[in-house]
Order: C-alpha cells, then sequence, then structure tokens
C-alpha cells in the first residue's frame, strides 16, 4: 500500500525534468482579480463589523444615560426658583421624584440632610431595588411648603 | 459623582409602600434629621401676613390602622417681600422621623439679597447670598397664577383639572380647583389604575395657597393649611438674624456641595 505505483512515479519525474510550468496570463489575470475581490469583501465586512459594534456600543451608552434619573428636571416651583436662588447650591443634581407635577405648587422650599435607609425612598415614590433596601443613605431633600418631597439627591 | 450616586440605584418595577420600610428607619423611624442646608421662598410685595401653617398626614394601612403626623410651622411676610419660615421638620409626607428635630428659621431676604438659616440650639445663622432673578411681584405672581391656573396639569393628558369655585377661608376669598392625577393600570407594576387627587386653595389676596390636599393611595392623605392669619406688618426683628447669633457665611452646613 505503501509502495508508489511505478507508473505514477514515473509520471513525476517526467514532470519535475519538464521545468517549471507557469498558469497562463488569464488564470493569473482571473485569480488575481478573484483575490482582490475577496480583499475588498473582507475589507468591508471588517468596516460593517467595527461600524455595528460602535452602533452597538452607542446605543447601549444612549440607553444607560436614557435609563438614569434626569438630573436638573426638579423645577421646584417656578415661582420660587425664579424668585432668588442660591450662589452656592445648585438645584440641577436633584432627581425629581416621580408625579411631583401634580402636588400644590412650591412656594416655599427647604433642603434638609437627612440619614434614612434606602427602603424608605421607596415611601417618596422611587423604585428600589431589594438588594440595596437595607442599606443606609445620606441624602438632601427638597421639601415643600407642605412638607411634601418633590426631589432628592443622593449624598454618599 | 452625585450622578454615578444615583445610577447606582436599581430603579427596579414597583412603588410598594410596605410597612417594612417603615420599621427599618434609622432608630426605629424613617429618617434622621441631620441639619437644614437651603432655604427658598416666592418673593411677593405689597402682601404682608403672619400665620401658623399646619400639616397633617394620615396615612391608613392595610389593616385599618392609621398613622397620623402633624407639623406646625410659623410663617410670616413683610411688604417689602421678606419671607421667615420656622419648622420642625418631624416628618416628610409618609416618612416619620426617628428623633425630635431641632427647630430650623429660614429667613429670606430679597431686599438684601441674602438668606439665612438659624440654628437657635447653636445660635448659629448660616448665611447665603442670593441671585435675584426677578424680585418683582408680578413676575412672581404671574408664574405661581399660571401654576395655579393648573396649566401644567392640563398638558399631560393623564390629569384633569376642575374648578371648585371661591370659598371663604380664614377670612380670606380663596379660589380652588382640584387635579385628578390617573396612573394607568401596569404602569407602576398596579393591578388597577391608580388616582391622586389635589386639591387647593388660593388667595389672590396674599398671592399664596391657604390650604392644599394631597390624596394619594400609595402615601396617604397631606392637609396643608395656614391658620391664624394676620394681615397686619409683622416685626421687622423676624426677618434679621438675632443678636447674639454667630453668622457664617455659606449657608447651612455643607452647602457648596454633598459631602
Amino acid at each position: 500500500m505503501n509502495e508508489i505505483d511505478p507508473r505514477l512515479l514515473e509520471g513525476l519525474r517526467a514532470l519535475a525534468s519538464d521545468g517549471l510550468r507557469e498558469a497562463p496570463v488569464s488564470v493569473e489575470t482571473r485569480l488575481l482579480g478573484e483575490l482582490r475581490k475577496r480583499r475588498k469583501v473582507a475589507r468591508r465586512n471588517l468596516w460593517i463589523a467595527l461600524g455595528s459594534g460602535t452602533l452597538a456600543a452607542a446605543i447601549a451608552i444612549a440607553m444607560l444615560l436614557g435609563s438614569r434619573p434626569a438630573p436638573g428636571v426638579v423645577t421646584p416651583a417656578s415661582a420660587v426658583q425664579e424668585s432668588a436662588q442660591a450662589d452656592d447650591d445648585s438645584m440641577d443634581d436633584f432627581y425629581r421624584l416621580p408625579d411631583t407635577d401634580y402636588l400644590p405648587p412650591m412656594e416655599s422650599a427647604m433642603v434638609v440632610r437627612v440619614q434614612l435607609p434606602v427602603s424608605s425612598l421607596r415611601l417618596m415614590g422611587l423604585p428600589v431595588s431589594e438588594e440595596q433596601a437595607g442599606d443606609s443613605v445620606q441624602a438632601d431633600v427638597l421639601l415643600g411648603q407642605d412638607g411634601l418631597a418633590r426631589g432628592v439627591r443622593l449624598v454618599e | 459623582m452625585k450622578d454615578m450616586m444615583q445610577l447606582r440605584f436599581t430603579f427596579a418595577l414597583g412603588l410598594a409602600v410596605t410597612g417594612l420600610a417603615m420599621a427599618q428607619g434609622p432608630r426605629g423611624g424613617d429618617f434622621e434629621f441631620m441639619h437644614a442646608r437651603f432655604g427658598m421662598d416666592k418673593v411677593v410685595k405689597g402682601a404682608p401676613y403672619s400665620a401658623q401653617a399646619v400639616t397633617q398626614h394620615t396615612q391608613t394601612l392595610a389593616d385599618g390602622n392609621h398613622i397620623q403626623t402633624s407639623t406646625t410651622a410659623s410663617v410670616a411676610r413683610d411688604s417689602e417681600g421678606r419671607s421667615r419660615r420656622e419648622v420642625t421638620v418631624a416628618g416628610i409626607g409618609a416618612l416619620a422621623g426617628s428623633s425630635q428635630a431641632p427647630k430650623s428659621v429660614f429667613i429670606h431676604d430679597p431686599v438684601a439679597g441674602a438668606s439665612y438659616i438659624l440654628e437657635p440650639a447653636t445660635q448659629t445663622a448660616h448665611q447665603t447670598q442670593m441671585h435675584q432673578r426677578s424680585t418683582s411681584t408680578e413676575s412672581s405672581t404671574e408664574t405661581a397664577h399660571a401654576q395655579h391656573s393648573g396649566q401644567r396639569a392640563h398638558s399631560r393628558t393623564d390629569a384633569t383639572t376642575v374648578d371648585l369655585g371661591t370659598q371663604v377661608m380664614s377670612g380670606l376669598t380663596v379660589q380652588g380647583k382640584q387635579i385628578t392625577h390617573t396612573i394607568p393600570a401596569g404602569q407602576v407594576g398596579n393591578e388597577k389604575p391608580l388616582q391622586s387627587v389635589t386639591e387647593i386653595w388660593y388667595s389672590e389676596d396674599l398671592k399664596t395657597i391657604v390650604m392644599s390636599k394631597t390624596t394619594d393611595p400609595r402615601g396617604g392623605q397631606t392637609v396643608y393649611q395656614l391658620t391664624n392669619i394676620t394681615r397686619a406688618e409683622p416685626d421687622a426683628a423676624l426677618f434679621q438674624v438675632p443678636a447674639g447669633y454667630k453668622v457664617t457665611e455659606g449657608g447651612g452646613r455643607g452647602m457648596r456641595g454633598p459631602q
């Protein structure tokens, strides 16, 4: 089985003695053209892959940013806000509590710092995961004249 | 950084108000008051008054039990638009404080362009310089009135506003309206639609809310009312830092940012 067929051996020797053989020019042209075409497709696929990755990353970032509480949405009573604003403190980073649009307009506002369990934020209308419910947190709470919270800013 | 702090909260579904949460607060309450940081007031000129502002919160538990808290603040405003609010923050809506919070006094002086938080316990006044975006009565009043007339509520399709007409409360003619906000079923994990109702009674003479009532099945009922209203010019001393107080710049403790 391992023995080489004498006729095949003879043929190979004849081929070797015939010198280097080249493919016809037309075949070479076609082959190179095909290779270039494949390289173009590969390059295009690479760009598509890179583009898709970038797009996916951009969408992920946008979704992440979109899902976070929007800072600066607390409008502590336009009337109050228009009348005066502290130089030193900013209302921009308060998280507006849900459904506060329908509370009485704030004519007077107070910001107090409190220490509270994260679970208590539920009572202000903030959904809190069970994992964090047992934690304690310091927060600045924006209160209206009626003592109801309009916004919260976590401190730690 | 603060945003990152906010991001750390996983905003899961559900707005459950549980008795368990009530029992997990520091030292048995829902929160512990640390200190006042900041105060603001609407600037209204030419409508002085002083009154008691009473806030009562009632929560009905699943077993029919009730939790009631009441907070009284002394409020005053002079003809120049200076205002003062003296309050003990014993509760925040449905949240109850764990211990006796100290009294805080908020003074807003648009004439001097400064605000103060007085801490009677330590005889300290924290001063904050204020921007004056608008000190005219008109602009403030217009904004307040726009809010009062329910423009914001009308812009949302899930709220309806009903004119309640006029009444006389504490000797003042007040205009009332009722805003009903409906949260459709399923929006916050609720099986059935939830309705919160806010009633507001506004005095054109004082340019202020005389009474408001907010009822929400999740948080209970909060009634805010001005009582013992006196329309005489309040004592000017109420809007000044008392003698002997140490004045510190920068408003309440840690005014320059969360710590």
